[in-house]
This record gives C-alpha cells, sequence and structure tokens, in this order.
C-alpha cells in the first residue's frame, strides 16, 4: 500500500488565531479517512489546505514522495486532488453536463463553438461512472433536487481527478451526505468503496459517527485545531470517538462559574411551538430572569435559525413567542430589540460592527431612542460620555471614542459589541457565538461581562463558539438535531453535565 | 536597512492619501479659485463673486440634500427633475397663488421623497432605478405643464420674488436661506438619532439591521429630506431666473452629485459631512463661472464636470482594499 499523501506538522493562523495546528496525516492508496471533531475543530481547514483553497502556515506536505502544495483547486485538480464542498458549488442555471465540465469545454471545441451533444454523451459516462444513472446530462441543474445535485457535484469531481491522475487520486467530501438519504448515502458508500479499491484515498468529513463508523478504514480526531486520536477501523466505538473529540479539560473557572446566578421565578421569553418550514419544528422553551440557556446542536441541527428567528431577523411559520407574557411579533431586528430582544451576531465584520464607523457611533446605535429626547434629538456630549465609560469600564485598546472601529482588534470590537447590548438596557440579550475569533484574555473579560448582565436580572440565551463554553456559561442547556430539541440539562454551577453526555445527544 | 525604508515610505504615502481626501474640498477649492484668477483677475470681481454666490444657493440646497442620500449608501437621481418639476409650477402659479407656492412646493417635495423612500424600502428597489423612473416622471410633469417651454411671471408680479436676489450685507438673500437650511441640515446630521440610522444603513446596512436600528425610517426619511431640499432648490431657481423654466434641472443632478463627493463624502455611504458639501459646490460654481468669464463655450461645462466626478470619487474610493464595505 502506498502513501499518497502525508502531513507534517501542518498548520494554519488567521491573524493572531492558530485555527490548525501541528497536523500529521497520512492518506494511504485504497484507504478511506474519516476526519471528525466538533464545529471549528480545523477539519474544514484541513481539507481546504489540501484542495488548495487555503494555503497553509505552518508544517509541509508530501505527495507521492515529492514535497507538495497547491494554491488555487485547478492546481490540486492537476495533482490528483479533487474536493467535495461542503455548500454547493454547481452554478444552477447551467446544465448538468455544463457544469462537469465547466473551465474544461476546451476538449469539445473546434473554431470556438463547442460541440454539446458530444459533451452530454461524454457527461453521461462521467455520471454513470460515479453511479448516477437518473440524470439527463442536459438538464439545468436548477431543477435537480439537492441530493442529485450532490451527486452530480460528486461526479464532477470524480472526472476531474480521473482525467488528472490515474496514478491514485484523493477525493475530498466535507460533509457530502447531510443532504442525502440513506439510500443515496449507500450509493454513495458504494462508489466510495469502488474508488478507494481502484487506488484512490477517500477523505469524509461527516457529523453521523455511524456513518464514519461504517465507511472508514481509518479515523483522525479533530478538537480545537489540533489532532487528538488516531483511531482504527476496528479499535473505534461511540465512546472513544466521543471522548476523544471533547478531550477531558475541567474549566470551571474560566467560565467565572463562581458567579453563576440561580434563575429567578419570573419568566422573561417563552417560546411555544415555534417551528420554521424546512429548518426546525415545534420548539418550546421558556427563559427565564437571571438565566443563561444555552442552545446545543451541530451545523444544521437548525439552532442557527431559530438564533435568526429570535432576534427578529427571520420569520417564523408557526407557534408564538412571549416577551414578559405579553405575545409580540418580531417583524424586524427593530421590533425585537423594541420588544426587548438584541444580538450579538456570530458574524462580527459583516453583522456585528458597523466598520465605517466610530466606536461611539457604534455603542450608542442600539440604544437611540432611550438616549434621545422625544426620539429626535441627541445629545453629542452624553453619547461622547457613555462611550467614554465602556471604554474605561471594559478596558477597550484605542485612540479615542472617535476611532474608528474596524481598526481594532477582534476582541476589543466585540467588547464594543458587548457595550452595546447591554448599554441598551434589553432584558433579553442572544449571544450568538460571543468569542468567535477573540483571544483567550479578552474571552476572560467577555465570560464576566456575561455573568454582570445576568445578575442584573437580564436573561441570556448562548449558542457557545464550543461546547465547552456552551456548558461552562450555562444555568440550562437545551440539544437540538435535526430541527428538534431532543433534550436538555439543569447545569448548576457544581453540578454541570459532561460534554459527552450533551455530544451524544447531538449527533 | 532596506526594510525600514520601505516601511517609512509605506507610512507617507498612507498619510498623504489620507490626508488629501481629509481636505480635497478646501485644496480644489482654493486651487481653482486661484487659477482662473491668474488667467483673469476679473474673476474676483465684486460683481462676478456676487454673481457666484447667487448661483450657488440652489445648487447648495440640491446638494446638501444628495448627501443624505448619499449617507444611507444610495443615490438620489430625480433631484433635478424635481427641481425642474417645482421650477415651473413656482413660475406658472406664483401669480395667482402668491407667495404660499413655497410652502406648497415643499409638501409636493415631502410627497415625492415618502414616494421614493416608500418604493425603496416596501419593495427591495435599488435607489438607482427608482429615482431614475422617478426623473423621467417628473421631467416629463414639468415639460407638460409647462406646455415645452419656459414662461416669464409677469412684470407686475416681480415684485414676489425679485427680495431673493438682492443682497443683504453683500450677499443674496437667497444664499442667506440656504446656509440657514443647512445648518438645519447639519444640526440633523449631529444631534438627531435618524442621522445615526442614516450613516449606520449605508456604513453597513446589514449590521445596522442587526444592531435593532429602524433602517426603513433612516431610508424614506433620507429620500423625503433630499427631494424637499429638491423642491425647494426649484423654487429658488425660478425666483433667480424669474420664470419657469421646464429643463433648469436636467445638468444639475450630476452637478450636485460631483458637488457633494468633492466634499468628501462617500458615494458608497457610511462617511461625510454636509458641512463640506458647502466647500464642493462652491468648487463646482468657481469652475463653471470660471469657464464663463475666460470665455469656454458653455456647452463645454458638462465634460468638465463630469471629469471632476470621477476625480472625486477616485480620490475618495478606497484602494487599500482593507475596509471592504459591506452592504
Amino acid at each position: 500500500m502506498k502513501t499518497l499523501l502525508k502531513t507534517e506538522k501542518l498548520g494554519k493562523i488567521y491573524g493572531t488565531n492558530v485555527v490548525l495546528h501541528d497536523i500529521d496525516v497520512e492518506i494511504n492508496q485504497g484507504e478511506i479517512i474519516g476526519l471528525i471533531g466538533e464545529n471549528g475543530a480545523g477539519k474544514s481547514t484541513l481539507m481546504k489546505i489540501i484542495a488548495g483553497v487555503e494555503k497553509s502556515s505552518m508544517g509541509r506536505m508530501t505527495l507521492r514522495g515529492e514535497t507538495y502544495s497547491a494554491s488555487t483547486i485547478l492546481e490540486a485538480n492537476r495533482n490528483g486532488i479533487g474536493m467535495v464542498f461542503q455548500e454547493q458549488s454547481l452554478v444552477s442555471n447551467l446544465s448538468v453536463s455544463q457544469n462537469i465540465f465547466l473551465g474544461r469545454e476546451k476538449k469539445f471545441r473546434k473554431y470556438g463553438i463547442v460541440n454539446w451533444g458530444k459533451m452530454n454523451v461524454v457527461a453521461k459516462e462521467a455520471l454513470e461512472n460515479a453511479g448516477v444513472s437518473n440524470v439527463e446530462p442536459n438538464k439545468k441543474v436548477e431543477t435537480l433536487p439537492f441530493a442529485l445535485r450532490e451527486m452530480v457535484e460528486i461526479a464532477k469531481v470524480l472526472n476531474i481527478v480521473d482525467e488528472n491522475s490515474k496514478r491514485g487520486s484523493i477525493i475530498l467530501l466535507d460533509e457530502a451526505t447531510t443532504v442525502l438519504s440513506e439510500e443515496e448515502i449507500q450509493i454513495l458508500f458504494g462508489q466510495m468503496r469502488r474508488m478507494a479499491k481502484l487506488g484512490n484515498a477517500v477523505v469524509f468529513i461527516s457529523h453521523r459517527l455511524d456513518e464514519i463508523m461504517e465507511i472508514c478504514d481509518k479515523i483522525y480526531v479533530f478538537k480545537d485545531g489540533g489532532q487528538t486520536a488516531v483511531i482504527k477501523k476496528e479499535d473505534a466505538n461511540l465512546d472513544l470517538l466521543y471522548s476523544k473529540m471533547v478531550g477531558d479539560n475541567n474549566s470551571s473557572e474560566y467560565y467565572v462559574t463562581s458567579r453563576q446566578t440561580v434563575a429567578e421565578e419570573e419568566i422573561l421569553l417563552s417560546v411555544k411551538d415555534v417551528s420554521r418550514f424546512g429548518e426546525f419544528n415545534n420548539v418550546s422553551f421558556d427563559v427565564k430572569k437571571g438565566e443563561v440557556l444555552s442552545i446545543c446542536g451541530v451545523e444544521g441541527s437548525g439552532k442557527e435559525s431559530l438564533c435568526s428567528v429570535l432576534c427578529g431577523d427571520l420569520g417564523h411559520t408557526s407557534g408564538t413567542i412571549d416577551v414578559s407574557g405579553k405575545k409580540v411579533n418580531l417583524s424586524s431586528p427593530y421590533a425585537a430589540l423594541k420588544k426587548g430582544i438584541l444580538v450579538v451576531p456570530k458574524d462580527r465584520r459583516d453583522e456585528g460592527i458597523v466598520g465605517l464607523l466610530s466606536i461611539k457611533e457604534n455603542i450608542v446605535i442600539s440604544s437611540l431612542d432611550r438616549l434621545s429626547v422625544g426620539g429626535i434629538y441627541i445629545s453629542v456630549k452624553k453619547c461622547n460620555q457613555i462611550s467614554e465609560n465602556w471604554i474605561n469600564k471594559l478596558k477597550i485598546k484605542c485612540t479615542g471614542i472617535e476611532e474608528r472601529i474596524n481598526k481594532l482588534s477582534g476582541g476589543n470590537a466585540q467588547k464594543v459589541v458587548f457595550a452595546r447590548a447591554i448599554e441598551s438596557e434589553v432584558p433579553i440579550v442572544i449571544l450568538n457565538h460571543p468569542t468567535r475569533g477573540v483571544d483567550v484574555g479578552a474571552k476572560v473579560e467577555i465570560y464576566s461581562l456575561i455573568r454582570d448582565i445576568t445578575e442584573k436580572g437580564c436573561a441570556v440565551i448562548v449558542l457557545g463558539d464550543t461546547l465547552d463554553e456552551s456548558i461552562g456559561l450555562a444555568s440550562r442547556i437545551i440539544v437540538m438535531k435535526d430541527g428538534l430539541v431532543t433534550g436538555g440539562f439543569d447545569c448548576q454551577a457544581d453540578k454541570k453535565p459532561t460534554q459527552i453526555d450533551v455530544i451524544k445527544m447531538m449527533m | 536597512m532596506k526594510k525600514l525604508s520601505e516601511f517609512k515610505l509605506g507610512n507617507l504615502k498612507k498619510i498623504n492619501t489620507e490626508s488629501i481626501s481629509k481636505y480635497m474640498c478646501l485644496i480644489s477649492v482654493t486651487l481653482v479659485v486661484l487659477i482662473f484668477f491668474v488667467i483673469n483677475p476679473k474673476f474676483l470681481s465684486l460683481y462676478s463673486i456676487q454673481n457666484m454666490l447667487l448661483e450657488m444657493a440652489p445648487l447648495l440646497l440640491l446638494a446638501g440634500g444628495i448627501t443624505f442620500v448619499l449617507f444611507t449608501g444610495g443615490i438620489d437621481l430625480s433631484a433635478g427633475a424635481v427641481a425642474s418639476c417645482t421650477c415651473v409650477l413656482t413660475g406658472l402659479y406664483i401669480d395667482n397663488i402668491g407667495g404660499w407656492i413655497v410652502p406648497l412646493m415643499i409638501v409636493l417635495g415631502v410627497v415625492i421623497g415618502l414616494i421614493n423612500g416608500f418604493l425603496i424600502t416596501a419593495f427591495k428597489l435599488p435607489s438607482f432605478i427608482v429615482t431614475l423612473c422617478a426623473t423621467s416622471i417628473w421631467k416629463c410633469i414639468a415639460l407638460i405643464s409647462s406646455g415645452g417651454g419656459s414662461k416669464i411671471i409677469p412684470l407686475d408680479k416681480r415684485y414676489l420674488v425679485n427680495w431673493a436676489s438682492a443682497p443683504l450685507l453683500g450677499i443674496p438673500v437667497m444664499l442667506w436661506m440656504t446656509l440657514a437650511i443647512i445648518g438645519l441640515l447639519y444640526f440633523i446630521q449631529r444631534n438627531t438619532t435618524v442621522s445615526k440610522s442614516i450613516l449606520a444603513v449605508g456604513a453597513n446596512a446589514r449590521a445596522a439591521r442587526m444592531a435593532g436600528t429602524n433602517t426603513v425610517k433612516a431610508q424614506i426619511t433620507a429620500m423625503t429630506i433630499c427631494s424637499v431640499c429638491s423642491a425647494l432648490a426649484g423654487v429658488l431657481y425660478a425666483f433667480k431666473m424669474k420664470s419657469s423654466v421646464p429643463n433648469i434641472g436636467d445638468p444639475l443632478g450630476l452637478m450636485a452629485i460631483a458637488a457633494v463627493a468633492l466634499g468628501g463624502t462617500s458615494l458608497a455611504g457610511g462617511k461625510g459631512s454636509v458641512l463640506n458639501t458647502i466647500a464642493g459646490v462652491a468648487t463646482i460654481i468657481a469652475v463653471t463661472s470660471g469657464m464663463n468669464i475666460i470665455n469656454v463655450h458653455a456647452l463645454w461645462k458638462d465634460i468638465v464636470i463630469g471629469v471632476i466626478l470621477i476625480i472625486a470619487v477616485f480620490i475618495n474610493s478606497d484602494k487599500t482594499g482593507k475596509d471592504v464595505i459591506i452592504k
């Protein structure tokens, strides 16, 4: 069995954040390899480095014995490495065959005219090669159901890689099964096995551990950008995989658990049977005064869209939401703010900070009506004072309140967004990945801030950046899976559930 | 050593472009005035200055209003057409209605702004398209109601309009009025909640929405401010020309946008100031009047304005690519 690709101490740094480090992976001919880990553990980043989407910042890779690095997908393709992406990358208004040969039409071209008929014939072969027989190559991709699109994409990558390398190719599948039905998954697995038998290698990411254990010969476990274990198929069992995924760090001090508040009786937010068609169904829960509710779940579990519904960014299709006992209509984030709900968004650069504006303007923007006289006049002096206070209180590193917020580091910018949320004095704060891209020092400060606001009687809903964080901050947890609430835990400060307990319900 | 020198060069460059866009309005207006003065000293004669100040008034109003729309990252192409329309209506009906025409035109401006704002926010249409269509509508109304040609305000009614062009302390009354309105606009920009929302929407519409700002109100308010200013500008043109001119606004929209851009307000939204617009307008007026004085044919004016706009936008645009503007 020949080694195809080997990585040594491979790593990736974004700014000051190490998202991947010390990765030693060996991909051999004929192997199907599984990568597992929580969201953000670094699996996708590794795949992207191998596929030429991202450049590594540390370490090296060898491909068939020679040093390898690819700076574009095409370069990786030429080396016999192809990737099927998590988000679909087909052009929906082109036909299936046009998509399969997108950018490679040359061989069907004569005098500048493409022979579509010939392309369709070859595309048909390519599809059959990948075990897809029920797709007409001249159909437009937008007319196909999602599962078939995924199969077309796989056929495309197979074809590209086959064309470029007869010496053993590597196919990377990033969560390729999430939109497929059980039957289609089995077809895909059949194809994966066939490809492996032909001397290729397949790397497979999935959140479904049963799938991973079924198909993979070797499983790499990732946590926080590092590689925690390599497990052979025969040694793998669920408990082992769970424990390697979550590690064994105890971090109650880190999350300021000593200041965790006990929820009061008063219910601030009550969600009853709320659904959003196609995303989540019949979700119900209450959040009490002084409580931190963590919503756990993998990507695609519906927790992100639930969060968008609660902050007024998306509408829901059924169910009711009550704030302080009154039914509310959260038609926009503005309406939600009026009712007392504000979100600290997940994507800080695009949704959190208003980049061109100053720190001051970013802090007061959610409190304009409250700080104004009659909703119209707002005193510049008052705004300045408030902003000065926050900068001193949160020790925000900046040149002054007039500095543009996009000049700040991630942690400082996030503190400004928190200052905005607290200044708005809403009773219900939703924190969507509150510490994403924030350095450790700022993280601890943000955790104390969360304790501050619950002590003041706010209710907080957290979608944690890691499972550890979700449990550490929470006074109660609900777990979502495939759009449904699958369970919950009470998290008293001295009696927290383990990560394994929670992750078992998530996957 | 090489590294150090490179670093210094980089730093120098940065300071240069930043300060240029900051003080560009002042630099450009001084430069333009100086050039024309050197070519023909008559450029700064009392008569010429008086004339320029009179010219400035309506354009300043127009540009002041457009500044707010540009703050939101939108654009109002219909400002000139609205001015044409109110200019015609003022000229036609001032002898019947008298001074009451002015508040009527303000109401018309409010209505136009509300319609524009409603179409943009309710149907999520780009302001570019909405105001482009509005342009053709208001232009057409101006032409229809005027019968296609200019009409002079009868001599016996001139007393209704003459006062506006008369100087008060050396400055035409209509410029005083305009400056007062600019002062009001500056107050709105600095001290009202809605202007904070307007700037936030322009800087990052998505983040502004998530932070709970009333983005609908922000956009509608900006469009309304702009249309009211345009409507008033049209009234001033009628007062100044002492007649109704149905095509007066045709070149004005572009001139006003160029003036705002020269003032350092970003066409991409989110930053700028109404006060800077004054210098921008002064520059544009100095250029057009200056060309007149050095005997360049009036028809060349638009070419120059077009080139100025492109240069102004270029200097203001973000060339580092570092702070990508997200809409």
